[in-house]
């Protein structure tokens, strides 16, 4: 069997959550590898949120938020845009790919687009396999 | 929260969910995670019935926290966090798992389908223990209200509001009220008089001692919340030196219109090239003026309407502008009235008669001798210059598709029917009161069928062509409708503060101040005495930009806790 | 309070010795210890041996104060039986609070780490390829060290604690503070962090705070800093808003930005990840590049985010083989 990425999702309310429901609305397939929690707003993602998924297993994380500038709350987005680079560093000292954490700013109209993203994103973690994280954490904890 | 009860209800609703995840699985799955008594599964969740079966449990089985795994929480949050409130329980003791919009509606695998429910529903049960009972705050409702936007659809919101005796506000950045129905002269299909219409409203609105009407002004920014917004407009009206004046009121309905599209922008229509090629707009200025007749003051001979001009292409707006169509058989009517001998030819894509007494009006207009000729949407035609010994001054080629020839056309005038677009200024706008706009810049509704006038932001409303193309009576309907949601919330008098806020939690603030210039609200204050920052919860929208932000983890989000998102986390992957 | 003197155990593992040193610059307060207690293990100080310690009832120590990280087996081995041994084991220190300093290793691997020290160092003769390993056999006699583990362990890792002590080392006040705190049975609850506040640094730092905006960071020489404003503030790092406070601000106070060594606060499980979303929002600045530009100002995330903590942190370990 093929290997199954397990992808969660932060997506924002306003935007992205709604977005993704337009997509449900539609009636537009994608993979169903991706889980979203639900957050106010991209702002709210704190970065131990991404570590902490990781650490449990997901093979990628995806936040989405509104574009910026279209922030439901203004800013919250850019405040999601400064945290992003500096966690891709911190994750790259880990030793994790670059390519399993990932930002996309998606509309609430952009329904297609939240689809082509998650398809995207299953496609590209496929071909870079499971994440290593939890599978090393387990064997250190059993070793002990 | 060891103890507690959950009880897991599964929505079937009909086949949308039942078709694609296998809900006898998912229920005995729910049946078998920490602390669920209860794990049902039912047609319709969100039908009496269901909601019954939810408050009887509740009763029953002494339940403390409900999860229901069905549709969006953004459909029917709102209706089980009534249901268990009629049981008794706090609204907050619930979460939904969305297993029809992001769950059955796109995915056809049925068993990564099923197994996807099974980790959300796992998710929502594993967060919901986490979750503690919030208390809504009341707080007063101002019942005035500013409209921005002096046209068609700000008049109507302000006179209703008026008539049931609330004070109104209409801001109208022109110096006259009116909007663009000011610019037109006939209005299909029964060829009122816009002027009428227009006269009847102002002399109404002007006469109200309710409505203050405040011209060549501006909405400069907004504060506050549903029920306790301040306003600040920069009033020009008349006044020498512009002066700023702060208004308290309780809701806002933007009113802000559209603008028309530039026909310029289609080079082979020749607009601002061929004389004789006018838009809409500047033939109603003709029919205004009681006269057709082309730029050297001909009687024109011929006459051509091209539809669709800015609208329904690929290279400009995909959308159709919904009143261009029966426009232009307005004008194929006046035209013919005028000038019975001219010969009119409508060059159309599709005949969009949708409303009340537009087929009849299509009919009437064919019998008066209109030429129809249909083309495609990637073929426009293209208007040139007669020659010397032609009688008209123009000719257009039409690849007309019903016939399937190249057909020329002559034509001393040409208008082109130019669709509508968002105002270059609504982003300033949607920004000042906090709504979204789409791509083409609309600004977007609460839900497209079920909440046509409300926004996302508590308190905003919007009505008429500044949310999409539309036409008179359903701009009208629109902002009627605004006026009637309003005035029922003034009705109740107060308004209930969203429960969901941040809260800093003065045991554990160090004074740090990393969160005082984040907030776009400015809902956070620093106390010089006590060194601790504050929420101000009443002012707080929710955003979470300062809960993860704090450095000590002292600000707490009430329903979006760390905690509780870790539980989902974990949820959602085991 | 029983006739018999307080029996207590200090241990150093795979640490510095800070924290032993930290124990005696209590100055003449270790020497009301010493009257107050029997000092059954102190390697650095006092002549106790592991089979003394074996030898010993279960429970028979009332205190032991363990530091350093878990690194081979040895250390294990020791934090296994001291807890067999002990009424209270307290990790002290952020090497066995957090897994310390040599936590830091764990962005490494042991393959990596032995093949630098003994193969590739410039002080090894030519030639020379040994490597240690647990067993070796010599003469027909096998010689046994310890296993050097794959990664960096903290004290919770291997064995059940009780307190946690922070700081590298903790301060000496607040050693003072946790000795009488046990002599007096004074404290809280199973599994707390003690020694230290509940607040960060921040609410002990006297300096003055007003506007967090980041344009861009500074190295602590490479500005005149000003001695009364706060060192974030002037670009400065200082993971002080992310710490706990307790230490005395020794740091900042001397003008170097505060490195996080009292670790986290309570409601926070991830150090590191918390301190990177506050620094980030207060980046001033909404450019992608220039925020890129400001990040690159910053050497290395680990040494800002993980200094301490690495394997206490929520991802633990680099991920490379």
């Amino acid at each position: 069997m093929s290997f199954e990425p397990k992808i969660v999702g932060f997506l924002c309310q306003w935007c992205s959550y709604t977005g993704a429901d337009l997509a449900g609305t539609s009636r537009i397939q994608y993979r169903p590898n991706i889980r979203v929690i639900r957050l106010m707003c991209s702002a709210r993602v704190d970065p131990s949120f991404i570590a902490k998924s990781l650490a449990d297993g997901a093979d990628g994380v995806l936040v989405c938020g509104c574009h910026p500038g279209d922030c439901h709350y203004a800013e919250g987005n850019y405040k999601t845009m400064r945290r992003f680079p500096f966690l891709k560093k911190m994750l790259a000292a880990y030793g994790i790919e670059d390519e399993r954490v990932r930002l996309e700013w998606v509309s609430a109209s952009e329904g297609q687009r939240f689809a082509d993203v998650v398809n995207d994103m299953t496609e590209r973690i496929r071909l870079l396999g499971p994440s290593r994280v939890r599978s090393k954490l387990q064997t250190d904890k059993a070793e002990r | 929260m060891h103890n507690s009860k959950i009880g897991v209800y599964l929505c079937n609703c009909g086949t949308n969910i039942a078709k694609i995840v296998d809900c006898p699985a998912l229920r005995e799955y729910a049946e078998a995670l920490p602390n669920v008594v209860v794990s049902k599964e039912y047609k319709y969740m969100c039908s009496n019935p269901g909601q019954e079966m939810i408050i009887q449990d509740i009763k029953d089985h002494g339940l403390d926290r409900v999860v229901v795994a069905a549709c969006s929480p953004r459909m029917h949050e709102r209706t089980f966090r009534s249901a268990i409130q009629t049981a008794g329980l706090n609204p907050y003791m619930f979460e939904m798992a969305n297993i029809r919009e992001q769950c059955s509606w796109v995915h056809e695998d049925t068993w990564a389908a099923t197994e996807k429910a099974k980790a959300l529903t796992k998710a929502a049960v594993l967060r919901v223990l986490h979750h503690e009972p919030l208390e809504r705050m009341s707080v007063k409702m101002c019942p005035s209200t500013l409209v921005i936007g002096g046209g068609i659809a700000g008049l109507t919101t302000a006179l209703d509001l008026a008539e049931a005796g609330q004070q109104v506000y209409i801001v109208e950045k022109k110096d006259q009220l009116g909007g663009n129905l000011a610019r037109v002269d006939l209005t299909a299909p029964y060829l009122d008089s816009a002027r009428d219409l227009l006269t009847e409203r102002i002399t109404r609105v002007r006469e109200n001692n309710k409505i203050e009407v405040m011209l060549n002004s501006q909405l400069k920014s907004l504060e506050g919340f549903v029920g306790n917004f301040v306003a600040a407009i920069q009033i020009q009206d008349g006044r020498p030196v512009a002066e700023t004046k702060k208004l308290e009121v309780g809701n806002v309905v933007v009113c802000t219109g559209y603008k028309e599209f530039d026909a310029g922008r289609i080079t082979h229509y020749g607009y601002g090239k061929l004389p004789n090629v006018i838009t809409s707009f500047e033939f109603e200025k003709m029919l205004k003026a009681g006269r057709v007749e082309t730029k050297e003051g001909r009687i024109p001979q011929y006459v051509a309407i091209i539809h669709c001009v800015g609208s329904r292409s690929q290279e400009f707006h995909g959308y159709c502008s919904r009143v261009c169509c029966m426009t232009a058989l307005k004008y194929a009517h006046e035209i013919k009235s005028a000038i019975p001998k001219c010969y009119v030819s409508d060059v159309y894509i599709d005949m969009h008669a949708f409303g009340k007494g537009h087929e009849d009006f299509y009919k009437r207009t064919s019998e008066v001798k209109t030429l129809f000729l249909m083309y495609g949407k990637n073929e426009r035609p293209v208007i040139r210059k007669a020659d010397r010994g032609d009688d008209c001054e123009m000719l257009i080629e039409v690849n007309e598709k019903l016939s399937g020839e190249v057909i020329e056309i002559p034509a001393d005038l040409v208008i082109l029917m130019v669709g509508m677009e968002a105002r270059e200024d609504s982003s300033e706008v949607a920004r000042s009161v906090n709504i979204s706009q789409d791509k083409e810049g609309w600004f977007i509704e609460s839900h497209p069928k079920l909440d046509p006038v409300a926004t996302t932001t508590d308190g905003i409303y919007i009505a008429g062509t500044c949310a999409s193309p539309k036409d008179i009576p359903d701009t009208v309907a629109q902002a009627r409708a605004a006026a009637a949601r309003i005035l029922g919330k003034i009705a109740r008098g107060k308004i209930d503060v969203e429960a969901v806020y941040a809260e800093v939690n003065q045991d554990y603030c160090s004074g740090c101040r990393m969160c005082n210039e984040l907030c776009p609200y400015s809902a956070i204050e620093y106390d010089e005495q006590k060194r601790r920052s504050k929420v101000i919860s009443a002012v707080c929208k929710a955003c979470g930009a300062c809960v993860s932000s704090c450095p000590s983890g002292a600000i707490k989000g009430r329903h979006f806790t760390d905690r509780q998102i870790y539980a989902q986390i974990e949820g959602v992957l085991a | 309070m029983a006739d018999k003197k307080l029996q207590i155990a200090l241990y150093w593992s795979a640490g510095c010795g800070g924290c032993d040193v930290a124990v005696l610059d209590t100055d003449e307060f270790i020497l009301e210890v010493a009257k107050l207690a029997d000092i059954r293990l102190w390697p650095i100080a006092v002549d106790g041996k592991y089979k003394d310690i074996e030898a010993m009832p279960d429970g028979e120590l009332d205190l032991t104060l363990f530091n350093g990280a878990v690194r081979n087996s040895e250390n294990e081995h020791m934090a296994k039986l001291l807890r067999k041994k002990s009424k209270l084991l307290i990790a002290f220190g952020s090497c066995a609070h957090m897994g310390g300093i040599p936590g830091l290793a764990n962005l490494t691997t042991r393959d990596d780490i032995l093949t630098t020290v003994y193969l590739h160092n410039p002080s090894i003769e030519t030639g020379n390829q040994t490597i240690p390993h647990p067993e070796t056999k010599v003469d027909g006699f096998s010689l046994h060290i310890p296993e050097f583990y794959k990664r960096v362990y903290k004290l919770s890792d291997v064995v059940d604690v009780d307190y946690f002590v922070p700081g590298c080392p903790p301060a000496p006040h607040q050693v003072k503070n946790v000795l009488l705190a046990v002599v007096g049975g004074q404290l809280p609850p199973k599994g707390s962090v003690i020694g230290a506040s509940d607040r960060a640094v921040c609410d002990d730092c006297a300096r003055e705070k007003t506007e967090k905006k980041l344009k861009r960071l500074h190295r602590p020489h490479e500005i005149i800093q000003d001695p009364k404003k706060c060192l974030l503030e002037q670009g400065i790092l200082c993971v002080g808003p992310a710490t706990r406070s307790g230490c005395g601000v020794r740091c900042p106070n001397t003008g170097q930005g505060c490195r996080g060594c009292y670790g986290p606060l309570p409601n926070v499980i991830d150090q590191g990840t918390k301190f990177i979303a506050a620094l980030a929002s207060i980046i001033d600045s909404r450019d992608p590049k220039e925020i890129q530009q400001i990040i690159d100002q910053t050497p290395d995330m680990i040494a800002i985010a993980y200094r301490f903590g690495l394997p206490a942190s929520l991802l633990q370990r680099s991920m490379r083989s």
